[in-house]
């Protein structure tokens, strides 16, 4: 695949250098992939992308769109890459589908065509109803909508998004994985998503970068990626109500134990292993008091906090 | 054959360039357009505020003065109402604007426009024709309301439409430029907030040039507001003088040269 982006020995520091938000960062980025930017809070991501849009400049490094520097190329950079970061604030006493199309207008689009697929947008988004109204008026979670359909129109062929699905109900936040998943899968379209939300982004990712402190930690696969952490499998158990040392007691007998509260525990065994304990646990579920169970392959989710979500992994795991 | 096929490039070649060329300038005045529009939606929703704030600073120190003086020679109510015009375009035009555009850039509203494959140009026209927008009202409503206090009339030209123009933009631009360099909002508040003072009470506004301290006068000497206010007094006096040519030419300075900063100086796009 072509390479779109590459991206060589960034360094950002601020303060004259006491603060350094990037360090050494080199990676590339294919054309028609969807990588996954993940990093507990204050890594250094929203600094990186600042940079892969242009929009700061790198202490030391280079970054290349499409073989040249971006630097170079700021305007044609802003009509090829959509950057979404947030609702867009400077627009709100627009109506809904002015902010839509004028966005569309201002990437070159013409008027029929930025109407045309703005409609198209406000029905996949379901903002038709909100359409005529000021930005100001409408809820948070259909503002950031909005601002999602502005990244997206227009004829883009990178799309760059810092936490697209942040204060939206898990119905829009499904509503736009799908979006950015059509996009890239029928129109080619490259994705670099920073997101918190490394459950629901594993559906959508081909490939994971995590950053943490400014240091790039890892980029590759999901799927290599995973080999990385625990290979075990997890089987998470919900103990009938006032049993769960009843249920502790009798799980221990196929593997570690980790009380997750006061009726849920979590089992962690040998992948060969599992189907045969799983069988275990069903023939003998009245018996240990087991009342629902759940068993659990190791997600991108270990693999975020095993290499840079520390904070996470005390309460998380 | 061989002669023919350049010949033939040649013909379709500029045809091309030139239709490109005319895609291209439409895109531009398209751009413009709806970074007007974008403008003047937020003045729409919020015009009823723009308009007393505008206003009532100028006009209660209009009043103020009335109150104050007695007898004065026309000459002495032009200054008033000239000054309290100039006032108006102060606050507006400089303080209301400056801290407008700095707000918006640290909230991260460039961020929108930065994103766009927009020119410079057109981005810092829209943000003048806001401040003209915003400020043009109110210097109408007191020079009429002026003249009706102090029961005079002002001798009118047309030579005042490009002073008028000009003596906006000129504001503008440097409330613009404040507000593009503004290292943050604390500062632009302490700076425009100075600069309004200063501008109206201590330089040539209110005032004639004679009647400040020599220091002060060259002070004013920096501001466009002393242009501004000398060019009105000439012609709403005497009409279109020589004097109110230079005033013109300085303030067709300010305009070319605040534009040229925040064009050539002022990075919107690009952090460092």
């Amino acid at each position: 695949m072509p390479i779109l982006y590459e991206v060589s020995h960034v360094e950002k520091t601020y303060k004259k250098g006491k603060v350094r938000a990037n360090r050494d960062i080199s990676f590339t980025v294919q054309q028609g992939e969807i990588l996954g930017v993940f990093g507990p809070n204050g890594a250094g991501k929203s600094t990186l992308i600042k940079q892969l849009v242009g929009h700061i400049k790198p202490t030391s490094g280079e970054i290349r769109f499409e073989g040249k520097d971006i630097f170079k190329q700021t305007n044609r950079l802003a009509r090829l890459v959509s950057y979404y970061a947030q609702e867009p604030h400077a627009l709100t006493s627009l109506k809904v589908r002015e902010v839509i199309t004028f966005t569309g207008r201002l990437r070159g689009m013409p008027k029929r065509a930025a109407e045309r697929e703005a409609d198209i947008l406000l029905e996949q988004l379901h903002l038709t109803d909100v359409q005529h109204k000021l930005l100001k008026r409408i809820s948070g979670g259909q503002k950031r909508l909005v601002g999602i359909a502005a990244a997206l129109i227009g004829d883009m062929k990178a799309l760059i998004l810092d936490e697209p699905t942040n204060e939206l109900d898990p119905e829009n936040r499904r509503l736009v994985w799908n979006l950015i998943l059509e996009y890239n899968r029928t129109r080619g379209v490259t994705v670099l998503l920073v997101t918190h939300n490394v459950l629901e982004a594993e559906q959508v990712v081909d490939r994971v970068m995590v950053i943490d402190r400014g240091q790039l930690l890892a980029i590759d696969t999901v799927g290599r990626l995973k080999q990385l952490v625990d290979q075990r499998l997890r089987i998470e158990v919900t103990s009938r109500f006032g049993e769960r040392e009843k249920t502790e007691n009798a799980l221990k007998k196929w593997g570690e134990v980790i009380v997750l509260s006061e009726n849920r525990l979590r089992l962690m065994v040998d992948k060969h292993r599992a189907s045969a304990i799983v069988s275990e646990i069903i023939e003998q579920s009245d018996a240990i008091a087991c009342e629902e169970y759940k068993l659990i392959p190791p997600s991108l989710e270990d693999v975020y906090f095993h290499l840079g979500g520390k904070e996470a992994l005390t309460h998380g795991n | 054959m061989g002669t023919e096929r350049p010949l033939v490039q040649e013909a379709v070649q500029p045809h091309g360039e030139r239709a490109a060329e005319a895609q291209h300038i439409r895109q531009k005045l398209n751009e413009i357009w709806i970074l007007f529009r974008i403008q003047f939606a937020e003045i729409r929703e919020s015009w009823i505020w723009i308009f007393f704030m505008a206003s009532m600073f100028p006009f209660s120190t209009l009043l103020f003065l009335k109150f104050y003086t007695v007898n004065p020679t026309p000459e002495a109510m032009i200054r008033i109402i000239v000054g309290n015009m100039v006032f108006a375009v102060i606050v507006m035009g400089i303080n209301a604007l400056a801290q407008e555009i700095s707000w918006q850039k640290h909230q991260g509203h460039f961020v929108y426009y930065a994103s766009l494959p927009i020119s410079k140009l057109n981005f810092v026209l829209a943000v003048f024709l806001r401040g003209f927008l915003t400020s043009f009202p109110s210097v109408v409503i007191i020079a009429a309301i002026g003249q009706l206090i102090y029961g005079i009339h002002f001798h009118y030209s047309f030579g005042l439409i490009p002073v008028f123009l000009l003596s906006m933009l000129a504001c503008v631009g440097i409330g613009t430029m404040i507000g593009f360099v503004s290292p943050n909002h604390q500062f632009t508040n302490l700076l425009a907030q100075t600069l309004l003072m200063v501008i109206s009470f201590l330089s040539p506004v209110m005032v004639t040039m004679e009647m400040l301290p020599k220091m002060l006068q060259w002070l004013s000497y920096l501001f466009p507001t002393t242009y501004v206010a000398n060019a009105f007094r000439d012609l709403f006096i005497h009409g279109w003088t020589h004097a109110v040519t230079v005033n013109t030419a300085v303030l067709s300075g300010y305009v070319i040269l605040s534009f040229l900063v925040i064009y050539r100086f002022v990075e919107w796009r690009v952090e460092r």
